[in-house]
């Protein structure tokens, strides 16, 4: 199978004062396509920093990283932008949605980044919003919907532009147990899609639910385990 | 993507109505004063220049300085000399002129400014009467003791309206001698020429026996055959007198040029004017910068959002530009109209006629925008360059 991410002895390094924090220190692994993987550990351990990488928000002090075979060393802003469109969806554990904008809107905002014409864009969100089940809600703000309802919103923004990745940072935190169930049923069905789906979280019943589990601590990989699929 | 970005400024905008409000009356304020300054200043120099053109586009007048040692040349008859400096020229007419004559009819006294002209002062001037004539060749051959009053001076001595062929009491020093009143002057509005509304006109002969003691003339009107010459005539005059007398011992005069000079006053003034408000547009677009910093640091979370959704910083750059430049657009169309209508009202007020200045409404709608590209730039840029990491994580 083809691979999505490649995590090249990648580090990452941060300087404050005279001190020297590694983040993240020669990690490497590889993330097939269609895989359903979680990046476990506890706070602190450098899981944001992995997922900061893979996300291209951020680029490694040393070593490399490949999305779909494209190497991010050396990436202005610009083209880390352009690669965070076009190849990575991020759902966030607080929904990050655009507060003043409707589900629609904020679920056509990544299309007007790639250039996509309005008239396609609507009907893209709308196919997206519809997907997650919010059909009906298509012109509500955010602050007119449930958490559930955001966090769909949220996963429909991420499907919308058709990324390599989902990228979701504990994306049931902030909801109850049955609505997070719901989400994850959510990406259940996304995976059977044959999305590539990493999923960041520091609850370790919810990341062994997935198929491969990465375990990091003080900035390094301690732990591969994989739950066959069922 | 302009469109979009359009729309989100409207919408970033109604989230804070007051605000917006309050940096928009900085823009506003500026631009309106910058247009009614410049607007009410075209229309003042407008208004100059009809009035002067209008009162005899094609006379220049002749003064030269008694002080002179040529002055003893300029006497009646030096007027044919004078006509023979230019075929332009078509007559000139010698005038003499005191101020502060006591007219008095009755118990009224009136100080009024006594010319001593030629019968042909009245055609040559387009003058027109109110009532009787002007004097005639005759009175002014035979040094008649004849008089023609402005408008204030009749008003003033004969408010009835009754002033034709009453006498009138004309003082040089304390000694009196009475005129018959032959005609009464229309009331003529002037700005810069000679108003003759506070004048009283006799003939140049009579003038000149009572009041003058040598034959010396004050002045020369000069009537050219086309107004299109006046300037041209009125600048070889200048060269010769400049070349015969030098230039402080004359002066030389006309509506036109006259004209120009009220212009160019009025422009330049407007223009200082224009300059100072524009300081206050200045101003406004430093309200324009703190509001957008502020918006910025507001949004920083928003920012994040859209950088991890996809946005190169070119594209924030130019949300904030835009919303930056519709603040200042939406300010100076409200600042525009304003200045309008502030400059309407006060022509309507000082009586002059409204001119459009639609340099003035571009100009300043485009300093605006200058202000609104140049003051929103760094708060964008500032938006562009955060971290989009930290801009997420942001509370």
């Amino acid at each position: 199978m083809k691979t999505i991410i490649k995590v090249d002895h990648a580090s990452r390094f941060y300087t404050v004062g005279d001190i020297t924090v590694k983040a993240l220190n020669d990690v490497s692994l590889e993330i097939k396509e269609g895989e359903f993987t979680s990046i476990m550990g506890p706070s602190g351990s450098g899981k944001s920093t992995m997922m900061n990488l893979i996300g291209c928000l951020d680029s490694p002090s040393d070593g490399n990283i490949y999305i779909d075979g494209q190497s991010t060393f050396n990436m202005d802003e610009t083209e880390l932008a352009d690669l965070r469109n076009k190849k990575v969806g991020f759902i966030f554990q607080q929904f990050n949605l655009l507060s003043k904008l409707s589900a629609l809107e904020n679920v056509t905002t990544p299309l007007l980044y790639s250039g996509i014409k309005k008239k396609k864009r609507e009907e893209m969100a709308i196919a997206a919003l519809q997907k997650v089940g919010l059909g009906d809600r298509m012109y509500h703000r955010p602050n007119e919907m449930s958490g559930g309802q955001k966090q769909r919103v949220a996963v429909a923004r991420a499907i919308v532009t058709n990324p390599s990745i989902i990228l979701a940072d504990e994306p049931t935190g902030a909801l109850d147990s049955k609505t997070g169930k719901q989400i994850m049923d959510l990406f259940w069905g996304l995976h059977n899609e044959g999305r590539t789906i990493i999923f960041v979280t520091h609850d370790k019943a919810l990341g062994e639910q997935c198929l491969r589990q990465v375990h990091i601590k003080d900035g390094k990989m301690v732990e591969e385990g994989v739950t066959h699929d069922n | 993507m302009i469109i979009e970005n359009t729309k989100l400024a409207f919408k970033a905008m109604a989230g804070s109505k007051l605000r917006t409000l309050l940096s928009l009356l900085g823009i506003v304020i500026g631009v309106a004063a910058v247009v009614a300054i410049l607007t009410l200043g075209q229309s003042i120099t407008t208004n100059i220049s009809d009035s002067i053109s209008s009162s005899g586009p094609d006379l220049i007048t002749f003064k030269p300085y008694t002080d002179s040692e040529f002055s003893n040349i300029f006497t009646e008859q030096y007027a044919d000399t004078l006509k023979d400096l230019d075929d332009n020229i078509e007559t000139v007419m010698a005038v003499n002129d005191t101020s502060g004559t006591t007219v008095r009819f009755g118990q009224e006294d009136y100080s009024a400014h006594i010319y001593g002209v030629p019968s042909s002062y009245y055609a040559n001037l387009d003058m027109e009467m109110e009532s009787g004539e002007f004097f005639s060749i005759t009175d002014s051959v035979t040094n008649a003791q004849t008089i023609v009053l402005g408008y204030d001076v009749a008003d003033d001595l004969f408010p009835t309206g009754d002033a034709v062929g009453k006498k009138v009491m004309v003082y040089r020093g304390t000694s009196g001698k009475p005129y018959t009143v032959v005609g009464v002057l229309e009331e003529k509005d002037a700005i810069f020429s000679l108003s003759f509304d506070y004048g009283v006109f006799i003939p140049f002969s009579t003038y000149n026996a009572r009041f003058n003691k040598s034959d010396t003339v004050n002045s020369y009107i000069i009537k050219v055959n086309d107004e299109n010459v006046t300037l041209d005539v009125s600048d070889n005059l200048e060269d010769y007198y400049d070349d015969l007398l030098g230039e402080d011992y004359f002066r030389i005069m006309s509506p036109t040029t006259m004209a120009e000079m009220a212009s160019s006053v009025t422009s330049t003034l407007s223009s200082f004017l224009a300059a100072v408000a524009a300081i206050s547009l200045l101003v406004g677009g430093i309200g324009i910068m703190n509001i957008m910093l502020v918006s910025v640091s507001e949004r920083t979370k928003e920012i994040g959002i859209r950088k991890a959704l996809g946005a190169a910083p070119a594209i924030i750059r130019g949300q904030f530009i835009c919303e930056s430049l519709v603040i200042t657009l939406i300010g100076g169309v409200i600042g525009v109209i304003l200045g309008l209508s502030v400059s309407y009202f006060a022509s309507v007020q000082m009586g002059t006629t409204f001119v459009m200045s639609w340099l003035s409404v571009i100009v300043s709608m485009g300093f605006s925008m200058v202000i609104g590209l140049f003051f929103g730039w760094y708060p964008a840029l500032k938006a562009s360059q955060l971290d989009p990491i930290e801009a997420l994580n942001y509370e």
